[in-house]
This record gives C-alpha cells, structure tokens and sequence, in this order.
C-alpha cells in the first residue's frame, strides 16, 4: 500500500513532533540502555571484616562484561510493559510492576512511569526483571559481576571509597531524599571506580544468583589454587541475591559486599535491577 | 428521552466491573501497603510491628508462602517460637519444598528443644539443597541433642566441609566424639572450636577438661575447667547487663559495663551502638566518644574515628590517651603530620607511657627519619624495663 504524501515537510514535521512528544513524555525512554564495559581480569570479592556470609576476601576472574550504567527506569521499563499489554494472551505471564499507592512518590503503575520517568523502577520481581532483560538481548548480572562493577579494583567499601559519605540515597536524612526514591544518577559523587551510579543505596538489584551464605567460602576454596572463573552462584535455593541496599536501608547494609535475600517472586518498593551483558571477545 | 435510557442501561450494565475495579485492586492496595510496612519495621528491627502488618496482610490475602515465612521469623526473633512454627507450617503448606522455611522450622524446633520434630525438615533440607551447610548444622546439633552420637557424626562432618571454620559445628563434633569415647579426636575437634570461636568461648574448655579427665590427665583438666568456669563468668555478666539494658535503657552504668565487655570482646559493631546510647544518655563524658572512637578505628572507619576522638578531646583536653588514639587513626589514614602532632601532645601530657613513644618510633620510621625513629624507640625501651 502506498501512502501519499502532499506535503514533504509537513510529514516530517508530523513525525519530528511525534517523536519530541514521545520523548517529552517518556523522558530519557527512547535511549538506548547505557553500558559500561567491565574489562575482563581478577578482582576480590567479599571481606574478611564483615558479616559473615562476605567472608573470606577471594579471588575471582570475570570476563569483559557490561552492566547497566543506571539502574533500569520507569520509562525504560514501560516500553517492555507496554509490548506485553498489548500482545497480552493467557499464556504468557504479565509482567506487570506492582502499585504503591500508598506510597506517594511513587504511586500506580502505569501513572508513575508518565510521573516519574528516571527513577528506578520497582515493584518488580526477579522473574520480571529476568525477563525484561531477556527482551532487551541482555541478562541480570551475577552476583560477582555486580561486586565487581560496584568496588573496582581498589577493594572500596562502597562504590566511591571507604569514607561513609551521604553519597547515596538510603535511610540516612542527610541525602536530599528523604524516605522516597531518588532518580536515578541523582548522586554523582557516588559512582563506583567504573562509573556505575547508584551502587549504593536508592534500590537493591536482583542479580541472577541463588543466596548461599556459604557461597563465597565454595568460591575461595576454588580460588586457592586459582582463581575462581566467572562463577554463577549455587545451583538452587530460595532465595536470589539482592546487592545494594536502598532507601529504607542504613548506609552500612548499601556497602559493595553486603548480601541480602529476598523470595524471587515479591515485588517491593525497595528492590530494583539494573542489566548485564557479556562483552563479545575481540578474535585474535 | 431516548438517549437517558440507553445511558442508564449502559451505567448498569457497566456497574459489576466497576464494583471489581474498585474492590479487588483496593484490597490488593492494602495488602501490598501491610508488606512494604513489615519489611520496613522488620529491616529496622522492630518485630513486634512487624508482626502486626505482616498479620494484617496475611488477613487480606492468606496465600502468600513467602509472607508466612517473613511473619514466621519476625516471630521467632522476638521468641514466639510457637506462633513462628504456625506460620511456617502454613507457608510450607502452601510450598512444600521451599528449603528456607523447611530450615526455619528445623530451628524453630530445635530452639524449643524439640529436636526429634527438628529433624525431619532438617532432613528434607539436605536432601533438597545438599550444598545447605546451616541444614546440617542444625540437624547434626539436633541427633547430638537426641544422643544419637554416631549418625551426628558425619553430618557435622559434612557442615564443616561446606562451612569449615565453625566454631559451634566443631564443639558439637567434639561432644559427639567425646560421647563415643573418641578422646583424642573430640580434643581435636574441641581445639578447632576454641581457635575458631569467638575471644572466650566457654564451651569447648568444658568439654576439653571432660576429654583430659577421662584420659586421666588431671592437671589439664582442671585447667581447662577453671578457663571454662571464668569465661562462663564473664557470658554471665555479659547476659546480666544485656538483660539490664533491655529492662532498664536508662541504666548508664549497665550501659558502660556492657560497652566496655563488647570492647573485650572485639564486638566492635555492637560496641558502636552501645556507645552511642552512652552518648545520649551523658552526651559530655569524654570517655564515650573515646570509646566510640576506638570501635570505629577497629571496623576500619577512620573519618568517623577522628570525629569521635575530636570530640572526646574537645571535652577533656588535658587527657593523653585521647591523643594517642588520635595519632593512631591519623597513622592508619596515612596522615602523618598530623599523627605526629597528636602523639607528640600525648607525650607532652603523659610522658611515661612507653608506647606513645612507640607509635612516635614507629611513625618516623614509616617516614624514613631513622634517628628519631631510634630515639623514641629507646625511651620506649627504657620505659618499660622501668614499668616492669
């Protein structure tokens, strides 16, 4: 079928004032997901002078990898929604974030991501957010690459070093972001050693792996005679990791090796995601 | 006239699904607000509301395993172990095979010294996750409860494989040796708990003079009685203040008493919240905010330790160990100049201490100044051959 069209410029101005109109409402949406490039090598993971799952500090290789520069928006997830809504079936599970009402700045979904486009989104479950980066060709990360991407190389105790500064949105009333989310890269002064934001604080991330809170003694076990190679986590469980902290949480539970838990199926205000993806590597 | 009919029949054909819009989605509404509510609380630390939004919850929508289980452990942390059994068994009724609540029922049991009823979901727990160290931990404590000593064996043995350097895993392994009448290897197992444990742990001393004894070796026996006897003690005091704290939060003596055995301890975290209570309760004594700074300089939080240090001197500036422990946090910051200032004050307040000399020996060394290296190092020699 062929359109006509009489005027040339007047259709563009159509479709350039479509596309703003879309941007407008939809903030930051029509952007590609943001990626850091993680450059494969040795990092160490965990701590001897924490909790007792963080123990022992170890050795562990990854590969190049990409995470997420921000952790994935309304917006961003609203294109993924919305796909689904429309090619709704019985069959295919809806991924549908869950509603805050009561919760004011963040509120009902679809509304909250019309309302507030850059901040994280929440009120999704594990499965959501395995699926959505699914969608997007990408993955969750593991529970090694998330450590990696928030400590860097310099084994920092949150993601911009070892001074416990209000450089992220958490519990503490001193970040600007009192008892509600913050958008996200709304603290740059805490991004991590490659440049990832929001580490620390605002939401916690679902990372792909399976909670073991023996799972770093296994890995250091490995890593005695090398270092342990990409390492997935368990292979059952319960529970997923969830790493971060967030905006309910004290600054001390949002440092780079704090772990915490949560049923992969409950979707809550405070437990976000941000995506992976393994870098292709260069042929020789 | 027309138009009014087709608009009321279209309103009441209309009326069943905003009576599901508004219904269903509301109650869903509160029920997502109870959860986000308890998690809050539970997170905080406050179980006992927690409890209340995670029951109102339940109220709404009763089939929510993984909420049961949540409700479940806010219960067992404030000891309702009978109500978090409840809940549990509810939620596996809903997932059977779900591994953490099978594990926390396991403890809930055991905890109420049940320990035949511990072992069946302990069991299950193995079977399903065989990587679940706490799993066998808990079940291995629980056949050494129901003196089945042979079958606790290897399944202790089992937990230190996936979990090696557990002190309580070790002691048991040692009781149930001890109970075979395996002296040697329950001496062995004993050891490992001690260096392993916590700063002293009663236990294993106990069960080491039981294995002493029993291979005729009176002496160590009795000195590994009399440790036990002292350190059972000190965990007594340390229950006695903790128990005084709890019943009477105004109690700045029992608060003092508890944060100075926590520093014994090396229990520094928990010594930072026992000094900051300190602190509101006598926000000028200096020696909180020393102490409060000495935690922090343990955990490795330097800012915080020279605030709290800062502090303390600002409210006793005529004490010198304030400035040793300021100079420390310096050094550890890297901040040499300003170490050297601080140790240099404590020696002017209190020159007879060795070990400000000491610090100032090591710090000049650090710097690559050998003569005065030496120089605080023999006056910290001669000072304490003189202490001695």
């Amino acid at each position: 079928m062929n359109i006509s069209c009489p005027n040339r410029n007047s259709c563009f101005s159509i479709v350039c004032l479509l596309l703003f109109s879309v941007c407008i409402r939809f903030g930051v949406s029509a952007q590609e997901t943001e990626l850091i490039l993680i450059s494969a090598g040795t990092f160490t993971m965990g701590s001897d002078s924490r909790a007792a799952d963080e123990r022992p500090m170890h050795k562990v290789y990854l590969d190049a990898y990409y995470i997420g520069k921000y952790e994935v928006t309304n917006a961003e997830y609203y294109e993924f929604w919305k796909l689904q809504e429309s090619n709704s079936t019985d069959m295919v599970p809806q991924h549908t974030p869950e509603n805050f009402s009561h919760l004011p700045h963040i509120g009902d979904w679809p509304t909250r991501a019309e309302q507030f486009p850059n901040y994280p989104v929440v009120g999704v479950s594990w499965h959501d957010a395995a699926a959505y980066a699914a969608w997007k060709g990408m993955r969750l990360p593991t529970e090694a690459e998330w450590e990696k991407a928030a400590r860097g190389y310099t084994n920092r105790i949150w993601p911009w070093g070892g001074a416990m500064e209000p450089h992220a949105n958490t519990a503490a009333m001193d970040d600007g972001y009192e008892n509600r989310l913050a958008p996200v890269g709304s603290f740059p002064k805490g991004k991590s050693y490659y440049g990832a934001m929001d580490m620390a604080g605002n939401v916690w991330e679902w990372t792909a792996d399976w909670y073991s809170d023996v799972y770093y003694w296994y890995s250091s076990q490995a890593a005695a005679k090398r270092p342990k190679q990409n390492p997935t986590g368990p292979t059952a469980g319960s529970w997923r990791v969830i790493r971060g902290g967030s905006w309910i949480d004290a600054i001390t539970r949002c440092s780079t090796t704090f772990r915490f838990y949560l049923y992969p199926n409950l979707k809550t205000s405070f437990v976000g995601f941000r995506l992976a993806k393994t870098a292709e590597k260069a042929s020789k | 006239m027309r138009n009014w009919l087709k608009i009321v029949i279209l309103l009441w054909l209309c009326l069943p699904l905003f009576g599901n819009a508004e219904q269903k989605p509301g109650d869903h509404s509160r029920y997502v607000q109870h959860v986000e509510r308890g998690f809050v609380l539970m997170f905080e630390g406050n179980n006992q509301e927690a409890i209340s939004e995670f029951e109102a919850a339940l109220t709404i929508e009763s089939q929510h395993a993984e909420i049961l289980h949540y409700l479940g452990m806010a219960y067992a942390q404030e000891e309702f172990l009978n109500k978090a059994i409840e809940s549990y068994e509810r939620s596996i009724t809903l997932m059977p095979d779900n591994i953490e609540v099978l594990y926390s029922l396991g403890v809930a049991y055991f905890n109420l010294d049940k320990w035949a009823d511990a072992v069946a979901p302990l069991q299950q727990v193995v079977e399903l996750s065989p990587e679940h160290a706490r799993g066998y931990e808990v079940l291995g404590k629980s056949l050494v409860k129901l003196r089945r000593y042979a079958e606790a064996v290897p399944v202790l043995k089992e937990a230190l494989v996936l979990k090696p350097q557990a002190a309580g895993t070790y002691y048991e392994l040692g009781t149930a040796y001890l109970n075979l009448k395996e002296y040697a290897t329950a001496i062995e197992n004993f050891k490992q708990a001690i260096t392993y444990g916590p700063a002293r742990y009663a236990d294993p001393h106990f069960g080491l003079g039981t294995a002493y004894l029993r291979l005729g070796d009176r002496e160590k026996s009795r000195a590994e009685m009399q440790l036990f006897q002292q350190y059972q003690k000190e965990y007594a005091e340390y229950e006695r203040l903790t128990r005084l704290t709890r019943n009477e939060p105004n109690n700045l003596e029992a608060w003092t008493g508890l944060a100075a055995m926590l520093m014994t301890q090396k229990k520094y975290g928990q010594a930072i919240q026992v000094f900051q209570k300190c602190i509101e309760l006598d926000p000028n004594n200096a020696h909180f905010h020393h102490g409060l700074s000495r935690a922090f300089m343990n955990l490795n939080y330097p800012k915080h330790a020279v605030e709290a240090a800062r502090k303390a001197i600002q409210l006793n500036p005529g004490e010198a160990i304030l400035y040793n422990t300021l100079g420390s946090v310096y050094a550890m910051q890297g901040n040499s100049q300003n170490a050297i200032a601080a140790f240099q004050k404590a020696v002017e307040l209190d020159g007879e201490q060795p070990y400000y000399h000491l610090n100032l020996s090591r710090l000049y060394e650090g710097m690559g100044n050998q003569r005065l290296a030496q120089e605080h190092y023999r006056v910290y020699e001669y000072l304490l051959s003189k202490q001695k």
